[in-house]
């Protein structure tokens, strides 16, 4: 098997703040390898977003703190950096894309400025001109957009102005590129889109920008944080579709987040559920949907409405997760589960193992009982 | 459609036909068309506009003329109608074709005194802000951004931050004319006095506003693009302040004025030897009923003054943020042209 992209061994992160410490992250290990794309899924509370924060260390630390474990991007430990190199890691190297696109776009520029700056810090590191952790390399097929003339670019690189509108021939230098993204990721009439403010576009055509921006960047991993959960339902249709033939068309390794299970199933091809910040269920989609081997993943997508299904009420989780200040001792679902027994409830709890009665090797679940699962109604 | 249809009106023709070549020039005269069609929209910020230009333009007038008339005619030409420090027996007139504002209690013209005293306030009045802004605003910005505790940017926060509020435990009124009275009588020593408690309003201003933008989604967006934090401060917090930053400076001219004319008008500021309008309030002032047209005059020029800056400034803050521009431009132009250019945009 070839080395994991990404391969996170034991991480526990805690919120220390003023009401005591909140466990987000507990012992969670998992593995992405290049060119696959990843689901986490989770309620909420159980640490996915921190999860995903904390891979490009964008975690605000304090309150966070990283506990234990290691975070291993193409071989280095991004827990072992210094703070100072964490921005030649970021942008190239990992990508990520927002919850809120509402706001994450910088209000006061206009898109070209805002898309042409992620292109632009790409291009100078490609040259070898802004320190960089790895060299850029271009592992992907962005067969759609054509090279540009990079050396016009860099000459206007070195000098201190920033691409704007008054700039013109950093302007014009990154302008083909920009327009390239902007169609990529399907924006109609392209050339309009650049002269206009973010608040001047609607959700959806700001998180093609914010997805545009993530792309133009080349990252070898992209981690795309409930990219969809703000916007309206047609438009995160849209947005998905989006997503998906990108996926086909860029071929870069994805970590989606999510707390819609049809989404990951739509997205991903290997799924990890949360729970209450221990990673409970960790498959391939198919295997861990069709068969799932703990009983919270099961419960979970029992508890999905079905359009089949015409009367009584719909099948809910009894109880709700627990408070991350105080994560049950043992296995954390037990107070839930109807399969806890004695030994459920005490420490140290189960450890994600290969599962009983899984049909490929890869599918691992953090249960004794994982064979019985199946006979949950 | 609609707003396609807008913006290919307001856009100027040749970025229309080739937006590829879109040059300094025409960004530039889009700006100015964008700028005036706001002015437009909002009289008051006009009048505020011109009466800064007039203002401003006078100030420059007062200056240049004598210097230019010494060196092309060999003395100097006062661009004033009289010496404003001229003692005249024509004392206590009141206004007329021959004394624009009269002459006060020792003869002299108050028309010229107010006109000669005009750049020094102006100076005064940018010079004590200019300060403030520059350090008070770099202070808050570091102190704002950098102010995790524990490390040395904490360090240097708290720092900052217990210094300024040293400085406004005092009313600064207080504070300037203690400082003041301790330097002595002058333009410079009260300049000074003002200066040193200026700029901690700005520190607290400045820092307040980073903490608001620094913890904006799109902070944190530019941090994961791989943006270095000094970029991202410069680039993307900055941008953000000047908006709020520019305004309250704009306001804080007339403020300064007043404060400067205060410290005069105590009697510890500029000499009388010398026009300045809140010292010419103080030495006027027992003249309210006999000679009322040379005090209201002197308060008349620190009133329309401050007036003319906070409209400007007022109408700054819409021109610099794009989401009211936006809308200033879309209320500013005609029903029938919006019809109109929509339905160019349909076909």
């Amino acid at each position: 098997m070839p080395d994991p992209l990404l391969d996170i061994q034991g991480l526990s992160i805690d919120y220390e703040v003023g009401a005591g410490v909140f466990h987000a992250i507990t012992d969670v290990s998992l593995q992405l390898t290049s060119g696959r794309v990843l689901g986490i899924v989770g309620e909420t509370g159980s640490g996915k977003s921190t999860l995903g924060h904390a891979i490009p260390r964008l975690l605000p630390e304090p309150p966070a703190r990283i506990r234990s474990g290691r975070i291993l991007f193409r071989g280095i430990d991004i827990l072992q950096l210094p703070r100072w190199k964490l921005p030649h890691l970021r942008g190239t190297g990992i990508g990520m894309i927002f919850q809120e696109p509402i706001n994450s776009l910088n209000p006061a520029y206009r898109i070209f400025d805002q898309v042409a700056e992620a292109v632009s810090v790409r291009k100078l590191r490609e040259a070898g001109m802004a320190p960089t952790l790895f060299p850029v390399v271009e592992p992907h097929d962005y067969s759609r957009s054509k090279p540009v003339n990079t050396g016009s670019a860099l000459l206007h690189a070195v000098s201190p102005r920033l691409p704007g509108r008054g700039s013109g021939i950093m302007r014009e230098a990154l302008k083909a590129e920009v327009l390239d993204y902007l169609k990529l990721v399907r924006i109609n009439d392209p050339e309009t889109i650049l002269d206009l403010y973010p608040h001047e576009l609607s959700g959806g055509m700001r998180q093609r920008i914010m997805i545009a921006m993530a792309l133009s960047a080349k990252p070898s991993l992209l981690i795309a944080d409930e990219p969809t959960s703000a916007l309206d339902v047609t438009i995160q249709a849209q947005v998905l579709t989006l997503m998906k033939e990108l996926m086909d068309e860029v071929q870069t390794s994805i970590l989606f987040v999510s707390h819609d299970l049809g989404v990951i199933a739509e997205m991903a091809d290997e799924v990890g559920v949360l729970y209450a910040g221990h990673l409970v269920e960790f498959g391939p989609v198919e295997e861990v949907y069709r068969n799932p081997r703990h009983p919270y993943t099961k419960l979970l997508l029992r508890s999905v409405p079905n359009r089949y299904k015409t009367d009584g009420p719909l099948p809910a989780l009894s109880g709700s997760v627990p408070s991350l200040a105080k994560v049950p001792p043992g296995c954390p679902f037990h107070p839930r589960c109807p399969l806890a027994r004695e030994t459920c409830t005490k420490d140290p709890g189960p450890v994600l193992q290969r599962a009983q009665g899984a049909a490929t090797a890869t599918h691992s679940a953090a249960c004794y009982f994982s064979e019985e699962v199946a006979t949950i109604a | 459609m609609a707003e396609r249809g807008l913006r290919a009106q307001r856009t100027s023709p040749e970025s229309v036909a080739t937006p590829a070549s879109r040059t300094s020039a025409t960004a530039l005269r889009e700006f100015l068309s964008g700028f005036l069609r706001v002015l437009r929209a909002n009289p008051l910020t006009f009048v505020g506009f011109v009466l800064v230009l007039i203002i401003s333009f006078v100030a420059l007038l007062v200056v240049l003329v004598p210097v230019v008339t010494q060196l092309f005619l060999g003395h100097a030409v006062l661009l004033t109608p009289y010496d404003p420090n001229a003692l005249t027996t024509d004392y206590g007139q009141p206004p007329s074709g021959s004394h624009f504002f009269g002459t006060d209690n020792l003869g002299g013209d108050v028309f010229s005194r107010i006109l000669t005293a005009l750049p020094l306030d102006l100076a005064i009045g940018f010079g004590i802000t200019g300060f403030a802004l520059l350090v008070g605003g770099g202070l808050g910005l570091v102190a704002g951004y950098w102010d995790k505790p524990g490390t040395l940017g904490g360090v240097v926060s708290v720092f900052i931050l217990r210094v300024t509020d040293v400085f406004l435990a005092f009313p600064s009124l207080v504070l300037a004319l203690a400082i003041a009275a301790s330097l002595g009588r002058g333009t410079g020593p009260s300049m000074l006095a003002v200066l040193l408690t200026w700029w901690p309003y700005y520190v607290r201003l400045t820092r307040g506003e980073v903490l608001a933008v620094k913890n904006q989604p799109y902070i944190m967006a530019a941090r994961a693009a791989g943006l270095s934090e000094v970029r991202i401060l410069v680039r993307h917090v900055l941008r953000n302040l000047l908006e709020p930053l520019l305004v309250y400076y704009t306001l804080d001219i007339g403020t300064v004025l007043v404060t400067f004319s205060t410290i005069s008008f105590v009697g510890i500021g500029v000499p009388q030897s010398i026009p300045e309008w809140g010292g010419m309030v103080e030495s006027y002032g027992r003249f309210l009923l006999t000679l009322p047209w040379t005090v209201l005059s002197a308060g008349g020029a620190i009133f329309v003054t401050v007036l003319a800056f906070s409209l400007f400034g007022d109408g700054l803050r819409d021109i610099l943020d794009p989401r009211s521009r936006r809308a200033l431009v879309l209320a500013s132009v005609p029903s029938t042209m919006m019809a109109k250019a929509a339905t160019a945009a349909e076909a």
